[in-house]
């Protein structure tokens, strides 16, 4: 669904307060570039959100304990030009740094761990690999030349 | 059988025969001595003939660097107070402005850091028998004991209390105030009784203090600190790759302050601040946040360097709209109210004692010869906390902190009431026990 317009009614004292309950706003969380205290998580929000807006959508919809929020506008860059010596931009964001209440601390977790390379038993991977690492030896020089090569002798 | 090379087995036999060279019976009369330096004889004072070999000071190099810190050092450390601040403060770049009442979470733990003090729960042992009173109302001890413990006498607390009691209906009650500008609550109606307590209570315990008559009490001071602490890399720039210490500055202004012309008696060792724990963060101080500016660099204590009242004694401070509980509790930030106390206290009289050491002439590379102890009440009206600090050290940069085991303290105590309200021109609950410590507060002297 595409991002319509939407228009917030002024509000003014003792009018209904507005209430949004299904918001079109999705935030993304990343792993921040720059290290973090461990109480902080960061964010990239849609430019049309605002600090107490990040706080509501976390407290209500997630019920996260939110202690403070901070938001800066990250410029996209416009110096890059493509193959017709146009300038072409990236898009700009905003970033959310949310502090979390009550002494909670987050970390962002690994999510592409290294993962061992032993193939298992009887697969195609192992022989495979076996039969690259016979042809690598079957390369080599004779250890007991001393990295000699073979070019003359006996 | 393994058969060596032939050149190894020649080096063996020569480094034998180095090895063995006495001959095979030991003699009974050694050769004389031919070495006599180590023999005791009068050492023999000779002029040097050329001036000592020292490193360049105008070279492009990194010993021709250090030379010039050393210079610099060296004029620092011999020129009088009013030279060395300004000496110190004299080159302007970025600095942290530290501000002690800060919206930063958790700004206890950074400010600890940052001036390198530990926080210890409680007051010391000076203060204590107050504390016994606040934990039980009703004490088994009597009246009279207590306060002769203070050092006054029962009706003198009996005046005193009658003091409080009059100064909290005249604010609260009795005077017709105007409703007071908006965000401007906690300035408008309490700050006025927080100043009239403080002066009250001075003038009234001015007997019983022989400290107190030749004080000065403040209204309104500022006091500021500069201080350097921690390195970085630089990042971007023409100085880029270069270590920079990471440089704060402290501009604060309490309510009031008594400033005395003695030192205040130590509350422990320096020696007892060795195993004190101070916390360390490895994070940027811009993580906090806190924001960097470029300004003079000051360092007052709240009067200039040749007035006789440089020793500090006790600061007011006043909590404003934006730090008092229920502003907290709104924004479910209730646990940050204690926090918040701890760090203005532990921020404005750090910058206090610092700048106290720094007009005795102490500095970074002088280290304080004696701690410097001032203290702190910091109250929203009706919640009062008691702040003790003991400067034990101010050598905080790098380079001299490296062997450096000692460790400022501060003192703090959790908010106490000291009435529960006030109604029909009464006080409800008046808390004996922290008019005791006020008390005791302002009776501190060595």
């Amino acid at each position: 669904m595409p991002v319509t317009r939407v228009l917030f009614p002024l509000y003014q004292l003792g009018n209904p307060q507005m209430r949004i309950f299904r918001p079109n706003w999705f935030l993304t969380l990343v792993r921040p570039g720059r290290e973090q205290p461990p109480d902080t998580v960061q964010f990239r929000i849609p430019m049309e959100m605002t600090k107490f807006d990040v706080k509501n959508y976390l407290e209500k919809i997630y019920s996260v304990p939110v202690g403070a929020v901070r938001t800066r506008i990250q410029f996209g860059s416009n110096k890059k030009r493509n193959h017709l010596n146009q300038k072409v931009k990236q898009p700009d964001y905003k970033v959310a740094y949310v502090q979390l209440a009550q002494g909670q601390t987050f970390t962002f977790p690994d999510i592409f761990p290294e993962k061992e390379k032993t193939p298992k038993e009887g697969s195609m991977e192992e022989m495979q690999e076996k039969f690259m690492e016979d042809e690598k030896q079957r390369q080599k020089l004779d250890p007991r030349r001393g990295g000699v090569t073979e070019w003359f002798g006996l | 059988m393994t058969c060596h090379p032939k050149g190894s087995r020649i080096r063996q036999e020569r480094n034998m025969a180095a090895r063995t060279r006495l001959p095979l019976l030991f003699p009974k009369n050694l050769p004389p001595l031919r070495n006599k330096k180590l023999v005791h004889t009068e050492a023999v004072v000779k002029e040097p003939a050329y001036p000592p070999i020292v490193h360049s000071l105008t070279a492009k190099s990194k010993a021709a660097r250090k030379r010039q810190v050393e210079e610099q050092v060296k004029k620092i450390c011999a020129s009088t107070a009013e030279e060395k601040l300004t000496l110190l403060t004299r080159i302007q770049r970025k600095k942290f402005v530290v501000y002690p009442q800060t919206f930063a979470r958790n700004a206890d733990r950074w400010y600890q850091h940052f001036t390198k003090t530990a926080y210890i729960p409680g007051l010391p042992e000076k203060f204590n028998l107050g504390q016994e009173e606040i934990g039980g109302e009703e004490s088994s001890q009597p009246a009279a004991a207590q306060t002769a413990a203070l050092g006054i006498g029962d009706d003198v607390f009996a005046n005193i209390r009658s003091l409080v009691t009059r100064e909290i209906l005249q604010e609260f009650w009795h005077t017709n105030k105007r409703k007071p500008f908006h965000y401007r609550h906690q300035e408008l109606m309490v700050g006025p009784f927080l100043r009239n307590l403080a002066t009250r209570l001075t003038y009234g315990l001015a007997k019983y203090n022989p400290l107190l008559p030749f004080s000065s009490l403040d209204i309104g001071p500022s006091v500021h600190f500069y201080w350097r602490r921690g390195e970085r890399i630089i990042p971007r720039g023409h100085r880029r790759g270069r270590l920079e210490p990471t440089r704060f500055q402290i501009d604060d202004n309490p309510l009031c302050q008594i400033r005395i012309t003695e030192q205040l008696p130590q509350f422990v060792p320096m020696e007892a601040s060795y195993t004190a724990e101070v916390p360390e963060i490895t994070l940027a101080p811009n993580m906090m946040p806190m924001f960097r500016k470029q300004y003079d660099n000051n360092i007052f204590t709240g009067s200039k360097l040749p007035d006789p009242a440089c020793y500090g004694h006790t600061q007011f401070h006043l909590v404003p709209d934006r730090y008092h509980r229920d502003w907290m509790a709104r924004r479910n930030q209730s646990d940050q109210v204690e926090v918040f106390l701890r760090a203005n206290a532990l921020a404005s009289l750090f910058a206090w004692t610092g700048a106290q050491a720094m007009y005795q002439g102490f500095w970074n590379n002088e280290d304080v010869t004696r701690p410097f102890v001032s203290q702190a009440v910091i109250s929203d009206g009706k919640f009062f906390s008691f702040f003790c600090y003991q400067l034990n050290t101010l050598a905080l940069s790098v380079q001299v902190d490296a062997n450096n085991p000692r460790k400022n303290l501060l003192w703090g105590t959790e908010s106490l009431k000291l009435y529960d309200s006030i109604q029909d021109g009464e006080v409800v609950g008046l808390n004996d026990g922290v008019l005791k410590l006020l008390v005791q507060f302002l009776l501190n002297q060595p």
